[in-house]
């Protein structure tokens, strides 16, 4: 019994140990709780919204940039207005020259756009919670604003995926979970073109007004879904989309049918954006892009710095980096006629061909460096041998040319100084343009008003006389207004999509371009036109692929047509 | 009367016993030292002694015997003639195979004789043979089952990578053995720290029945190292003394300026439209063919300039183990040291260093108090120290093959006045590589380890006997830190010989600039682990148990990323093993592990990891003992069971969704940014631990007392639930998810061992053969369909690369109707042409398919030679492996980004197109003759090889020769990585190197090596 008792006690001692054991408890959390839940990120007591605020912010974030953003290069680097310098193969090369596939296309921003248009829809489904309680000057409550400027933003990203890959799914305001059905199929054109219009017309009276507080400079305004709205209803009505459809029964890529409404359509939305009279075009062409003006309708914010200066500078420059990696051709230097608004084929002109660079349109200068162009206080050497164009390795112009715009006006300077280089997604000349395009394409022959919104443009680039030939017929005019978009808007990544909307690409973009060589000798100057890279563009690239990952990881995902 | 028969004959015999007696008196030794515990006894007589703690023995022979037989458990039994000679030296050679050594598994010991399981063992003193730094360099070859890489020669940085079985799992991170020291789970890292010299065996436990005591932790295999402890008796002090010469396993060469020049010509001439490149004159040919104007025309074998041929190695460790009843102890101190391969580019004045090396230093301090009678406890301290260093002015090894950095003719290796050149010719003009070396500072990281452990054994006999409670805790630490000597803008110029002139480089400061010293915090992390368990092992006649039951608790802290800072992640949970076998004939054990780790959601913490395993050894069976009684160990075994893997990718709370602070966004005139938020991956709230179901089968076999063994196992694993990410999710959904347990793989393979040894009168050998092959099959990963079928990776191996199949060189005569690449390059005659599968008349990424194997090898193979004589002795390892291939690319092959090699020079041109080894030569870097953008089976080698692994040959001097107080010394010639076999020797690479990488990696070393090894 004794013995018994002894044995119980140490029994009863192990099995205390053990218990003991395992009552320790661990003194710090066990889990990570400085990270956030859905339910802290929309409070239903954060009544400054500070927390829902940074959602929609990081929202921003997916808009999209311009400048070296493909590869290093300039997405126009991929149309017949420049080649990229870089001596390898580029990402913009091979959309110039079409050596993609559907695996790998040099532009795929498929997965970013959908999560931008996720993240969009969660804010926009739980912003109600929260208890917001800012008002706009104008009496609109702050939640009603944000969650406008969310379904901008949306809407513009599925504009971004409409351009590029015709009909897209569309989500709604679902916010896929894993287990919902993900197999979604592609919506047709019309309807991501309808879901966009209807956006933009839902939530422009609930975005703030131009002009406003600074402070607020790059949120989404009135005039921003507007101009969204023209510029997609624009694009509806091209060729590619409205009668030119390239697989014309499909109605993912394009309308089964034409239409002239639509260019009405078109029409209307930009008179809409004129008809504020809140915007109004910057008088120096070059000082559009680098200061803050009643010229730009939205854009994102790029920051004070030096970027386009050191990416795209002439690299003979010792002062700060000059990488030149962007070579303009020859093609788009011809573009570009003379001061006194006449092209250079004109026998009118006055263009010299052994003095090409003077008296020329004034947006040339502020477009482009050519060989004596004046930069920090020396002219630009682009001859064979020069300073800018030493040979060798080195990464240096293609064509004898490199990229002034978007820079600041370092002409006479020693140094590059900061410059505002916002990425300006909509401006008023843009919206001009575009009023004017789809005026003609709607009339007869182009009117007053066409002729009116064009010769704004052509004034403020400087041509002296600004007016065009009185009488021109429908085609004619259809010339001088992509002329005047080729010119205004170069390097702002509209014509890789406007030559493909137009559906004249198979022209434009399938062709030798041409670089100037430029050979100084002890009796002159001899320039020679040179070919520096052949484009190759076949139908099938009027779209881009869906990424070949989406189409076999979804049986409802149809591909677009030759891919 | 029968009485005085005997009385008579004792009388009468007594003399003649008594002057027939011979005592005889000696020392028996092993190769380290002398050996305690022989059993000394006469061949065919009966008397027996055993050998003290200094190994000596005394023992009185009858007069017609005259041979001695010396037995020891793991040592091969020794005869010898004793012919009058009063004292006689032996030394015994250990015995891998001897079935009744016992072999240390996890949180126990096994008999070979009755174990159930696969696993395979080694002696510390077998692999203290090999001269390098770390544990892992020293298991090729030695352990089936056992298959390892070493991807680098760097000092410091040199561990290979080992698998056990080979690749289970497609979760990058779910394929690392776990490693066990004492018990205590150890990183990868940790045991790249230890020192040789502590180490008492390593053990592989590779089938569940050995690895399910480890639960939740146990599927990728378990290495177990035992360290060393102390034996009673007087002070015995160990001095190892090592000195060694490492040269690179093969040294490289590089065309010299004139050969180099005339493919840089051709190579233009070759490109159509590169105006970017200029060709060399005639005149600059001529120049660089006599190589009479050195500064004009450069001619620098940059290879040969920076390198040096050999760099030293020392190693140095001194022991001491003593002790009496109440406590044991076994002390070790050493430092390792081994040099960097570059030359010393010392700047005049700076006393700085900036060669690679490594140093290290080793402490151990095991003790063993014998508290009360049945009370023992157990202390161990092990710190070490290391330092590794790196030159701060780049990838070096990288950069003597970047043609893009500095080519033969980029600069003289130093002006005529002395002063440091530049790369004129290159985009980044970078100083010459010596003058960074010289100028450019240094980077040294350091690392602390330390480690204790406290535990005590109970004997609990009172209770019932057989009976013990062991607990222990131990605290392991690493802390490192870095510090950096930096100079960046170093004052460079450009010779003109013919003004004889000197420029600087532009944006250059006349003179050196001083250091900027920067400091870095690297790893600290800490892991604790408590133990308890219960032993019992009892004998019931021929019944015989043993049982374990064990609650293991762990807690490891690391400063990682922010997510996991400082958060613990805890492990816990029992095991519970017991084996029983009647009579060692039937054996069976049942192992079952109960436990857990915070990686996974509350509610789905814990599994249950069960095996059981049976084993029948029929050299016990009457009708073997009768019949075949040179059997000694016929066993056949087998076990099953399921065991699993908690290693997760990435973030730790994969079941969490989570919103993560982003990059800030700002708007307005002022730029102030704001942090934003986003949703994080979508939690899976399901995650568990990968689980594997482990078959294995197997044969023990030991005949002639020993002298002939074979293992063989064949087994089946099927790994499951493994952690991946979805692949066939559609992109709309718009963010990320976390990876699901999803795939599976199947992996089977066969490993053999087989061991011989005998003797020759003194002479004694032994051979051992080690075979191990493994296959691994994705059977599932979530794989959409491809396009095409070939494009398919699913039942292929894991890692299979895709690429395009070569299919001879373009030809002026298959030109036209031959496939040509996708884009915009024009293929000419002498580009590598590739089949195209999908026959659409394009190559593109739709023609590939699988090509050559993964760059881990699946068939592993060494042969061990051994013999000795007297106090010689030699061991020889052969080691090969096969079944796997690799691929260099970018700076290590590819023409313009590559210096110009040898294999250039069998480049395809018209006249040489049938004898062609290299497509033709072109300075357009993104061809269809690029490894990294097509990559083809043209350029994926088969990287099979075999290498004379290591040779040690010794002389333990005799005892007479030792003066002083010395009891043993050996002197010792070794050799690590001496001959290699291989076809990698086309591109200058080592097999091992890891593949589709610019194979710049730091060369595998070969290390010739002296030593002296002292015991006092």
């Amino acid at each position: 019994m004794k013995e018994m008792n002894y044995k119980h006690v140490k029994w009863v001692a192990l099995v205390g140990l053990m218990s003991a054991v395992f009552a320790c408890k661990s003194d710090l959390e066990v889990e990570p709780i400085e990270l956030q839940t859905i339910y802290q990120v929309f409070d239903r007591n954060d009544s400054a919204g500070v927390e829902a605020n940074r959602f929609l912010l990081d929202c921003y974030r997916f808009l999209p940039t311009t400048g070296n953003r493909v590869g290093g290069d300039f997405l126009d680097a991929a149309t017949d207005d420049a080649v990229s310098s870089n001596p390898t193969n580029t990402s913009v090369q091979q959309l110039a020259m079409g050596t993609y596939t559907s695996d790998n296309y040099p532009d795929n921003q498929w997965a970013s756009y959908y999560q931008g248009i996720r993240r969009t829809s969660i804010f926009i489904n739980h912003i109600d919670r929260v208890p917001l309680k800012g008002k706009l000057a104008n009496g609109t409550p702050f939640n009603r604003v944000w969650k406008a400027e969310a379904r901008f933003l949306r809407a513009l990203f599925y504009f971004e995926l409409v351009k590029r890959y015709g009909g897209v799914p569309l989500l709604g305001n679902k916010v896929y979970q894993l287990n919902d059905n993900i197999e979604l199929p592609r919506a047709e054109f019309r309807e991501c073109v309808e879901f966009i219009v209807s956006e933009c017309d839902a939530v422009k009276d609930s975005l703030r007004t131009d002009p406003f507080d600074l402070a607020f400079y790059e949120r989404p305004t009135k005039g921003a879904a507007l101009a969204l709205k023209a510029r997609v209803l624009l694009y509806a009505a091209s060729p590619l989309f409205n009668g030119g459809n390239i697989d014309p029964q499909n109605p993912l890529t394009g309308y089964t049918d034409g239409s002239d409404d639509r260019w009405l359509a078109a029409e209307t939305a930009a008179r809409d954006v004129i008809e504020m009279n809140l915007f109004s075009l910057q008088p120096e062409f070059r000082d559009v892009f680098i200061t803050r003006n009643p010229e730009r309708i939205f854009s994102k914010q790029g920051g004070n710095n030096t970027s386009v200066e050191n990416n795209n500078g002439p690299v003979g420059y010792s002062t700060g980096v000059n990488n030149g990696r962007t070579s303009p051709t020859q093609e788009l230097v011809d573009a570009f006629g003379m001061a006194n608004g006449l092209p250079i084929d004109d026998p009118e002109s006055g263009y010299d061909e052994n003095d090409p660079y003077a008296n020329r349109d004034g947006r040339f200068y502020a477009t482009l460096f050519y060989n004596g162009a004046p930069w920090l206080g020396r002219p630009v050497e682009t001859f064979e041998g020069g300073a800018d164009k030493p040979g060798g390795t080195k990464q240096q112009t293609k064509t004898g040319y490199y990229l002034r715009k978007f820079m600041g006006n370092f002409e006479t300077a020693v140094n590059y100084s900061n410059v505002n280089h916002d990425h300006i997604l909509f401006r008023y000349a843009e919206v001009l343009l575009n009023f004017a395009e789809a005026r003609n394409e709607r009339l007869a022959a182009p009117d007053g008003e066409v002729y009116t919104a064009v010769e704004q443009i052509r004034e403020r680039a400087g041509l002296q006389p600004f007016q065009l030939p009185a009488g021109l017929s429908k085609d004619q005019m259809r010339e001088v207004i992509r002329n005047e978009r080729r010119k205004e808007l170069a390097f702002e990544e509209h014509r890789f999509y406007d030559v493909r909307r137009w559906k004249v690409a198979e022209q434009e973009f399938n062709k030798d371009l041409s670089a100037m060589t430029i050979y100084q000798t002890g009796t002159g100057v001899i320039r020679q036109r040179t070919p520096v890279l052949k484009m190759n563009f076949e139908e099938r690239m009027y779209l881009a692929p869906i990424p070949f990952s989406e189409v076999i990881k979804n049986p409802q995902m149809t591909q677009n047509p030759g891919w | 009367m029968k009485r005085c028969i005997y009385l008579l004959l004792v009388t009468v015999a007594a003399p003649f016993l008594l002057a027939a007696q011979t005592v005889v008196s000696g020392v028996v030794k092993n190769n380290e030292g002398p050996l305690a515990g022989v059993t000394i006894s006469e061949k065919g007589g009966s008397q027996a002694a055993q050998s003290d703690q200094h190994g000596r023995f005394r023992i009185s022979m009858s007069r017609d015997r005259n041979v001695l037989v010396f037995s020891s458990v793991g040592y091969t039994t020794q005869e010898r003639t004793v012919s009058g000679e009063e004292e006689i030296e032996v030394i015994l050679q250990s015995n891998v195979q001897d079935i009744n050594e016992v072999v240390v598994v996890g949180y126990g010991t096994t008999k070979k004789l009755t174990s159930t399981g696969a696993l395979s063992s080694i002696k510390g003193a077998d692999i203290r043979q090999i001269p390098t730094a770390n544990v892992q360099n020293t298991l090729a070859g030695r352990l089936p089952g056992v298959v390892s890489v070493q991807r680098s020669g760097q000092p410091g940085r040199d561990a290979s990578d080992f698998y056990i079985r080979g690749v289970s799992s497609l979760n990058p991170d779910g394929n690392q053995p776990l490693i066990i020291v004492d018990d205590i789970e150890y990183t990868y890292e940790q045991l790249s720290q230890i020192n040789v010299n502590e180490i008492e065996s390593i053990s592989i436990l590779k089938d569940a029945s050995t690895t399910a005591v480890f639960g939740i932790k146990g599927a990728n295999g378990v290495l177990v190292v035992k360290t060393r402890r102390g034996m009673a008796g007087r002070p015995k002090i160990n001095v190892r003394l090592e000195s060694g010469l490492q040269s690179p396993v093969t040294r490289l060469k590089f065309l010299n300026a004139y050969e180099s020049a005339l493919l840089w010509n051709e190579a233009i001439a070759n490109t159509p439209g590169d105006n970017t490149n200029q060709p060399f004159s005639d005149d600059a040919l001529e120049h660089f063919r006599l190589g009479d104007d050195p500064y004009a025309y450069p001619d620098v074998n940059w290879y040969e300039r920076i390198f040096r041929p050999a760099s030293f190695q020392r190693n140095s460790n001194v022991d001491i183990t003593g002790g009496g009843e109440s406590v044991k102890y076994f002390i070790s101190g050493g430092t390792f040291s081994q040099d960097g391969n570059l030359y010393n580019f010392e700047n005049n004045g700076d006393q700085v260093n900036n060669n690679y090396y490594y140093r290290r230093f080793n402490l151990r301090s095991n003790l063993d108090v014998q508290a009360t009678k049945s009370l023992q406890l157990r202390l161990d301290f092990r710190a070490n120290f290391n330092r590794i260093n790196e030159p701060r002015a780049g990838n070096i090894v990288g950069e003597v093959f970047n043609f893009n950095k500095i080519r033969p003719w980029s600069a003289p290796f130093l002006n005529p006045n002395g002063s440091y050149a530049y790369a004129g010719d290159t985009q980044d003009l970078s100083p010459t590589i010596n003058a960074r070396l010289a100028t450019a500072g240094y980077r040294l990281d350091r690392r602390n380890d330390l480690n204790i452990l406290v535990g005590g054994t109970q004997d609990l006999e009172a209770i019932t006997e057989g009976l013990s409670l062991s607990a222990r805790v131990a605290y392991a630490s690493v802390e490192s830190n870095g510090r950096e000597q930096a100079r960046d803008n170093l004052p460079v110029y450009r010779y003109f010989p013919e003004t004889d002139t000197y420029q600087l480089k532009g944006g250059a400061p006349y003179v050196l600039s001083p250091y900027t010293l920067r400091a870095y915090q690297g790893d600290y992390n800490s892991r604790v682990n408590v133990q308890a368990n219960f032993n019992y092992v009892r004998s019931f006649g021929d019944h015989q148990i043993n049982s374990l039951l064990l609650y293991n608790r762990e807690s490891y802290n690391t400063k990682g990323d922010k997510q996991s800072n400082w958060i613990p992640q805890n492990f816990q949970g029992f095991t519970f093993r017991t084996g029983y076998n009647y009579n060692e004939k039937y054996l069976i054990d049942v192992t079952a592990a109960y436990n857990g780790s915070d990686r996974f959601q509350a509610d789905r913490r814990y599994g249950l990891f069960p095996a059981v395993s049976v084993g029948y050894n029929l050299a016990k069976e009457s009708f073997m003992t009768e019949r075949f009684d040179f059997v000694d160990l016929l066993k056949l075994r087998a076990s099953y069971g399921i065991v699993g893997s908690d290693k997760v990718r990435g973030d730790r709370y994969l079941y969490q969704q989570v919103y993560h602070t982003g990059g800030g966004y700002s708007f307005g005139e002022t730029h102030q940014a704001v942090g934003t938020i986003y949703e994080g991956s979508l939690g899976n709230s399901n995650v568990t631990w990968e689980k594997q179901k482990s078959f294995d089968v197997g044969l023990d076999l030991s005949v002639l007392q020993n002298r002939f063994s074979l293992v063989v196992d064949y087994f089946h694993n099927i790994r499951y639930d493994q952690l991946v990410t979805s692949q066939s999710l559609p992109l709309n959904i718009g963010v990320g998810v976390s990876p699901t347990n999803i795939a599976r793989v199947r992996n089977r393979g066969v490993e053999f061992e087989l061991n011989y040894n005998d003797h020759i009168g003194a002479f004694q050998y032994n051979v051992k053969g080690v075979l191990s092959y493994f296959k691994n099959k994705v059977l599932f990963q979530d794989e959409p369909a491809p396009a095409f079928p070939w494009l398919q990776l699913t039942g292929h191996q894991v890692n299979q690369p895709l690429g395009y199949v070569f299919d001879g060189f373009y030809t002026e005569a298959n030109l036209e109707q031959s496939a040509k690449p996708a884009g915009g390059y024009e293929v000419q005659p002498g580009d590598l042409r590739y089949r195209d599968l999908n026959d659409d008349g394009v190559i593109d990424e739709f023609d590939r398919t699988a090509i050559g194997k993964p760059d881990v090898p699946n068939t592993s193979f060494g042969l061990t030679l051994g013999g000795s004589y007297k106090g010689f002795s030699f061991n020889i390892l052969l080691q090969g492996t096969t079944g796997y291939s690799f691929s260099v690319q970018g700076s290590g092959i590819e023409p313009f980004q590559s210096q110009f090699q040898p294999i250039h020079q069998q480049r395809w041109t018209p006249e040489t197109a049938s004898t062609a080894r290299f497509p033709r030569l072109t300075t357009n870097p993104t061809t269809i003759n690029s490894p990294s953008s097509y990559l083809s089976d043209f350029w994926l080698i088969d990287a099979t090889y075999l290498r004379l692994k290591t040779v040690e040959l010794g002389y333990q001097l005799p005892d007479r020769w030792l003066p002083f107080k010395i009891n043993n010394a050996r002197l010792y010639l070794s050799g690590y990585n001496l001959l290699t076999w291989t076809n990698y020797s086309l591109y200058q690479q080592d097999p091992e190197v890891t593949s589709n990488t610019a194979g710049d990696a730091y060369q595998n070393q070969r290390v010739v090596n002296l030593g002296i090894q002292i015991g006092l």
